[in-house]
């Protein structure tokens, strides 16, 4: 083995004496991006890496797709990471990714770079001072965000005369008379995501959080109200009983909901940013000019709080090339990144700025009204249920995931 | 033989250096592909690396995982699931895959479809056969609930996938209907192997059909059914993309194997160490178990 | 050999078999012909109500999908060709030969198989860039051929044991080396054997996932199993299109291995082990 590993090595130092013999002007560097699968825009990434070389001859950029879902890339993405991999050395990674790979020692602490955590993530949205800085240190920048809304028919609420509800309860009571009123046995008062995908840590701590209680501690530990998860959870059985959430929540996912609320079956639908344009724009839409966005309901008593997604980038801690890809990662969290692909793309800005900017407004009108909801965002840093550690059952993942249990128990 | 040239030696190799010779291949392949990765494996099942516990990840523990393991609930559970899926779609596969395998094996005027039959299940790729069966088993797009519905108008759909003993059974047909395609294919080269004078003997004698299959057929197939017996126990003992596909282990944890806990451990909670101790118990157990079998094998030769 | 009595019984069960094994596909090929709005309607539908083949176009324009084809058969052959030389060697040597620890060597062998994939996935991963093979056939060939190699060696192995030995020796009698009994004797009166382990050892290639999703990540050398799940989204999951692609993943892999399999059940018309076995005794 030892001697296998020599040859390549031997390769490279002959690669680096020709090379070093023929640069002249400048050198070349080549920067290998993952940037995940169809649904995180590869495509306007490229065009962003284009103008990115175009003003720095000196990099070029290539881009490596794969694992086209969150589930799939952390399969490939834990591989090539524990292998402590060089070849790649910008990743686009989840959300909820940040903590547990900066803990695992697999990305470049970014301080050096962009300075203190809280000056690099002063312009962006609060959510991600609490998910991208890991020990005081910036572990990845922000590219673009998502959230979840609560779309709903338009129609249907003026029809029946109802204003957009403010909790939980006056929306069961909405459906309870639309259903009614509709008799359509197949009419849906509520669609959410039970199944055990990615979005269901959401589903689950939407009404959490909307009783104004907090998941995660500003340093990012577990910090769950075991009486108001209790009584979240409460709240969501309580709509299946009421027929205003259907039996088998526990099986639908993320297309479920936007197949069926384009089918007309479905009044209230909790989902993420990309399916405002499903919705109005595809072909097979039956709800074309019917639909509205409002900010999610309460608990009585509580605020109106959502589930904040989105992606980062970040710097390998194996990279051979840290300062340009730092670099890079710099230029894809500045807010004319965010503008263009926000214009180009409707892909949710990062910046609070950036929503109010008049092309913005221009082109994806319901940013504007976005920006609220997405401000008053959080985001599941899930340390008990993903990012923990799994030896020696911990409280904190027992407690979380017994919840689980009883939520998909009563399915 | 002292006076033997190179060349003979060569097309004429002893005993012993023959067999060098000829698992030579095998070995050097297993050296560079498997051992050094079992070695690590190991190795790392007796060090704390917990890769995102922030401990830096790598201390020696000794046997503390394997004792962690012993009282870890999850394992006990996970190990139960994966033992019943055995005892249970084993059987069931070589059931099927037997009956399969004879009705291939039968002169029909038209073959191709009992043939194509027995391998289709076979060539739909692993990975979706969990998914399509996940859908022909949904509460409202399902398949299995459609032609519940036909034959009795107006009962409430079943929920198959969302409680815990109807997750348990899809799962261990799809398994048994995925796998026993592997089973017959065994089954059925062995029923070449038997020679036919033998029936034609028996037929002479008098015996029957029945007494055929027990007396001839059966005992002349048994090399095959070992060897289809060790490798569909030791990919039951592995079973993991079809429960991760069709319930992802749930409801809870009702119908998570041990391989999706080794799964969930290294990729998802990124404890390298305790996922590894939990690989070597399964192989211990698959180890034990085919131990059994491979006795019989060694005897019978 | 006749249809036994009881024929009624038998073309039954013929017909349960047919129905059961081909439903899936039947359903996937059904679905493709669908519009993703017709699978949410209710009650579901059977036959599509308003078939369509744009969601084979989708299919292969979305994704290189004829690439993906060419790489897993590519894969696939070469390492079937491998695990079954390899394997045959071995076989032989364990089933014939006078070694003393031939249990302890099957059982090595074998063993190989008991630890589940994902625990070794570094470490191989480490070796294959050791060895600069990553996003090269040579990185899945390898690996999938040590997967196979407990079932194929197995597998042969329970074949030839049950080959007279007097053939072989009639054989080298003739004047054929051990080496030329095995390859001219033994694996032809294998047949049935040799075929199956082959195709299982091609099916078995032709179905990796986790080993294709890390060792070969680029798009060009992406296989076929990788390339269907990028159909799908974070947050999509068009099952028309995936069930178009899946058709046509199927369609070559289904002729390939019953091709395959005529030569199982079609191979030994002549000959076969029971008139050596006259001549052998």
């Amino acid at each position: 083995m030892k001697r296998l590993k020599l040859l390549p090595a031997l390769a490279l130092i002959a690669g680096l004496a020709v090379s070093i013999g023929t640069t002249s002007a400048y050198a070349q560097t080549t920067l290998r991006v993952f940037s995940g699968g169809a649904n995180q825009r590869p495509d306007l990434m490229r065009k962003l890496f284009d103008q990115y070389q175009a003003a720095n001859p000196g990099v070029k950029i290539e881009i490596e797709t794969g694992g086209a879902t969150s589930e799939l890339q952390r399969q490939y993405l834990s591989t090539v990471l524990n292998a402590k991999d060089s070849a790649i050395d910008i990743y686009m990674i989840d959300i909820v990714n940040p903590a547990q790979y900066f803990g695992a020692g697999w990305l470049e602490p970014l301080n050096a770079y962009v300075g203190s955590p809280a000056d690099a993530m002063k312009p962006y949205l609060p959510v991600y001072l609490q998910s991208n800085v890991v020990d005081g240190k910036v572990a990845a920048m922000p590219g673009f965000a998502d959230a979840m809304f609560m779309y709903y028919r338009k129609d249907l609420l003026e029809k029946y005369k109802i204003a957009e509800p403010k909790t939980w309860d006056e929306l069961a009571a909405a459906s309870k008379k639309i259903q009614a009123g509709e008799g359509n046995p197949n009419l849906q008062g509520l669609s959410i995501q039970g199944a055990p995908i990615e979005g269901a840590v959401c589903t689950f701590l939407l009404p959490y959080w909307s009783q104004g209680k907090e998941f995660n501690d500003a340093s990012g530990k577990l910090t769950l109200d075991k009486a108001a998860a209790v009584k979240g959870l409460n709240q969501w059985l309580s709509m299946v009983d009421a027929g205003v959430i259907k039996r088998n929540v526990a099986e639908v996912k993320t297309p479920d909901t936007v197949n069926e609320f384009k089918a007309g079956q479905v009044i209230f639908a909790i989902n993420w940013g990309f399916a405002w344009d499903r919705f109005r724009m595809d072909k097979d839409s039956t709800v074309q000019g019917k639909v509205g966005v409002m900010p999610l309901p309460a608990m009585a008593g509580g605020k109106s709080a959502t589930c904040v997604g989105g992606w980062q980038w970040a710097v390998s801690a194996f990279s051979k090339n840290k300062a340009e890809a730092a670099k890079l990662v710099k230029f894809m969290a500045t807010p004319a990144t965010s503008k263009f692909l926000a214009v180009e793309g409707s892909l949710l800005p990062t910046i609070q700025s950036v929503y109010v900017d008049a092309d913005v407004v221009k082109s994806v009108p319901r940013f504007k009204d976005a920006a609220n909801v997405v401000i008053a965002g959080r985001a599941a840093r899930c340390p008990g249920l993903r990012a923990g550690q799994r030896r020696g059952p911990d409280d904190d993942e027992r407690r979380a995931r017994a919840h689980q249990e009883a939520r998909r128990g009563r399915g | 033989m002292a006076g033997r040239t190179m060349i003979e030696r060569l097309r004429d190799p002893s005993e012993k250096s023959l067999g060098v010779l000829l698992l030579a291949p095998a070995f050097l392949l297993l050296l560079l592909i498997v051992v050094y990765p079992i070695a690590t494996l190991i190795f790392n099942s007796f060090f704390d690396m917990r890769l995102s516990g922030g401990s830096g990840g790598f201390k020696f523990v000794g046997v503390e995982n394997y004792l962690l393991v012993l009282k870890d609930p999850d394992f006990w559970n996970a190990t139960g699931n994966t033992v019943l899926i055995t005892l249970v779609t084993v059987p069931g596969a070589l059931v099927v895959g037997l009956g399969l395998a004879l009705l291939a094996n039968l002169p029909f005027k038209r073959q191709w479809p009992v043939r194509l039959a027995l391998l289709l299940p076979w060539a739909l790729p692993l990975a979706f056969a969990g998914l399509i069966f996940a859908w022909f088993f949904h509460t409202e797009y399902g398949v299995v609930n459609d032609v519940v519905r036909r034959v009795w108008p107006g009962s409430e759909p079943t929920m198959w996938l969302l409680r815990p003993n109807w997750a348990f059974a899809a799962i261990c047909l799809t398994i048994v209907w995925k796998t026993s395609s592997f089973m017959a294919l065994i089954l059925l080269a062995g029923l070449q192997m038997i020679p036919k004078s033998l029936y034609e003997a028996a037929e002479v004698d008098g015996a029957s059909r029945w007494q055929q299959f027990w007396q001839i057929t059966i005992p002349m197939l048994m090399p095959s059914i070992i060897v289809a017996l060790i490798f569909r126990t030791i990919t039951a003992l592995q079973t993991f993309d079809i429960p991760y596909t069709m319930t992802k282990g749930g409801p809870g944890n009702a119908t998570e194997t041990l391989a999706m806990l080794i799964h969930k451990t290294t990729i998802d909670y990124l404890d390298v160490g305790y996922g590894s101790t939990l690989a070597v118990f399964m192989f211990l157990l698959s180890l034990v178990v085919t131990g059994v079998y491979l006795k019989r094998i060694g005897r019978n030769a | 050999m006749t249809i036994p009595q009881g024929k009624g019984l038998i073309v039954l069960a013929a017909a349960i078999v047919v129905v059961n094994g081909f439903f899936p596909a039947v359903w996937i090929l059904l679905t493709s012909l669908k519009s993703e709005a017709e699978l949410v309607s209710k009650p579901i539908t059977w036959w599509p109500h308003d078939p369509t083949l744009a969601n084979y176009v989708q299919a292969f324009t979305d994704q290189p999908l004829l690439r993906y084809l060419g790489n897993s058969f590519a894969v696939a052959v070469l390492s079937t060709i491998l695990s079954l030389f390899v394997a045959s060697l071995a076989a032989y040597a364990i089933a014939r030969l006078n070694l003393r620890h031939r249990r302890l060597i099957l059982t090595c062998i074998v063993a190989s198989s008991m630890f589940p994939l994902v625990t070794l996935l570094v470490p191989i991963f480490q070796t294959m860039r050791a060895l600069n093979l990553l996003n090269t056939y040579t990185a899945l060939v390898l690996p999938y051929t040590v997967l196979n190699l407990p079932v194929c060696t197995l597998v042969l192995v329970s074949f030839f044991q049950s080959i007279p030995k007097d053939l072989e020796n009639a054989a080298m009698i003739d004047g054929c080396t051990r080496l030329g009994a095995l390859w001219r004797v033994v694996v032809p009166l294998a047949a049935p054997g040799v075929f199956t382990a082959g195709i299982l050892a091609f099916v078995n290639a032709w179905d990796e996932f986790l080993l294709a999703l890390s060792l070969n990540a680029s798009a060009s050398m992406r296989t076929l199993p990788v390339g269907i799940t990028l159909y799908q989204g974070e947050f999509t999951f068009p099952w028309p299109i995936i069930s178009a692609a899946l058709v046509v993943a199927i369609v070559p892999v289904a002729v390939l291995i019953a091709v395959f399999q005529e030569r199982v059940v079609g191979g030994l018309t002549q000959g076969g082990p029971e008139g050596l076995t006259a001549r052998g005794a």
